[in-house]
């Protein structure tokens, strides 16, 4: 991030500074700005959201949900780390839903649990890959937008949108799988030789 | 359809707070608890938000945004993508407000029901704003092993714009 960020920062100010020198302030602020509109409206979103959360998981709703998709959690990301394996699962069963403003707070969470774990690299890889390759049953936003613009079928698109994202996704967690090895054999091997072997065989079960 | 999606968050709300109230949870402290957590989630996100945002700006401004879309046309042609969805398929990876900016353009100027403007809706499903999630989601880690996740969620998204153009075609 560091590299792209400072090679695309400095080849557009560049070229800024030969086209338009003046304008390179403004954009500057500008993005500022809006980055700061965007956390506002984020805290809003926050807000409420993780009200619920909270109020899920002082009900046991979020165990429960956890359980459901723990074995699912547990055979992508490698992990043992209870907590972590929570907040995964919610993660997921929330984008699955498309409540995006409540997925995120709960992929933060989930992410800094990972990054104490020792398996960070891969699990962290493997939370990033499959929000940001989205699984989303129903696309509410677009078709919101195609029924605003009269079209004569809007719903159309569903099943098609829905085949590109599970595409999408299988071939993140397939790539991910390649090319970010889950580190089981030094790591995990070091606590217990059995962890190894159930890893082992739900990894070949997904 | 509609009718379900709209009343999806309500149902959600009621039932979560009946059930947390059967089980006798103290729902305002409860409540109260969790939206204490979204200050500092807001403070550690936006510094790296700001810089992202920012960036983006910049490229968007300098024009080289522009030319990046000009120099990849060609690629998009040979894939079999509709060059009409190229200006979107490249800024739905780096803004979500920008990309359906963008795709109303699409819809409006191509006919809401022609095959570009029904690859343009495809092609925003398939995949999510992927630099802003990475902006978000490891903001605070220590380990930033960020660049090998970025590239594969990347690699992932053309694929499947390139998979969903064909799907618009057959289907």
């Amino acid at each position: 991030m560091n590299i792209l960020f400072t090679i695309l920062f400095l080849s557009a100010a560049v070229f800024l500074l030969i086209t338009a020198p003046e304008a390179l302030l403004p954009a500057l602020l500008d993005g500022a700005g809006k980055g700061a509109t965007v956390c506002v409206s984020l805290i809003a979103t926050y807000s409420v959201w993780m009200g619920l959360m909270r109020v899920w998981e002082d009900s046991g709703v979020a165990t429960k949900v956890s359980k459901l998709v723990k074995p699912l959690a547990k055979g992508l990301f490698k992990t043992d780390d209870e907590e972590a394996l929570r907040a995964i699962s919610m993660n997921l069963s929330v984008n699955l839903l498309g409540i995006s403003g409540v997925a995120t707070p709960y992929g933060i969470k989930a992410a800094n649990l990972l990054d104490r774990t020792e398996n960070a690299e891969y699990s962290s890889a493997m939370l990033f890959v499959l929000n940001a390759t989205s699984l989303q049953l129903i696309p509410t936003s677009i078709i919101a937008v195609r029924v605003a613009m009269n079209s004569a079928n809007p719903t159309d698109i569903v099943i098609p949108t829905l085949l590109a994202t599970v595409f999408s996704t299988l071939l993140g967690v397939i790539l991910t799988k390649l090319f970010i090895h889950p580190k089981t054999e030094k790591n995990i091997g070091k606590s217990t030789g059995i962890l190894r072997i159930k890893q082992k065989t739900k990894g070949a079960g997904i | 359809m509609n009718i379900i999606l709209a009343l999806l968050i309500p149902i959600i709300f009621v039932l979560s707070f009946i059930y947390a109230a059967i089980k006798k949870v103290k729902i305002y402290d409860s409540f109260t608890e969790g939206v204490k957590g979204a200050i500092p989630l807001i403070v550690s996100i936006f510094p790296y938000l700001a810089a992202v945002t920012m960036l983006f700006k910049l490229l968007e401004v300098s024009g080289l945004e522009a030319r990046l879309t000009a120099w990849i046309a060609p690629v998009f042609t040979f894939t079999g993508v509709p060059q009409e969805i190229s200006s979107l398929v490249l800024i739905k990876p780096l803004s979500g407000s920008g990309s359906i900016a963008v795709l109303t353009q699409i819809l409006e100027r191509y006919g809401v029901d022609s095959y570009a403007a029904r690859c343009a809706c495809v092609a925003y499903g398939a995949s999510d704003t992927i630099f802003y999630i990475g902006a978000v989601y490891f903001a605070n880690l220590k380990r930033k092993r960020l660049t090998a996740a970025l590239i594969i969620s990347v690699v992932s998204y053309l694929t499947a714009v390139i998979f969903c153009c064909f799907l618009c075609r057959i289907m």
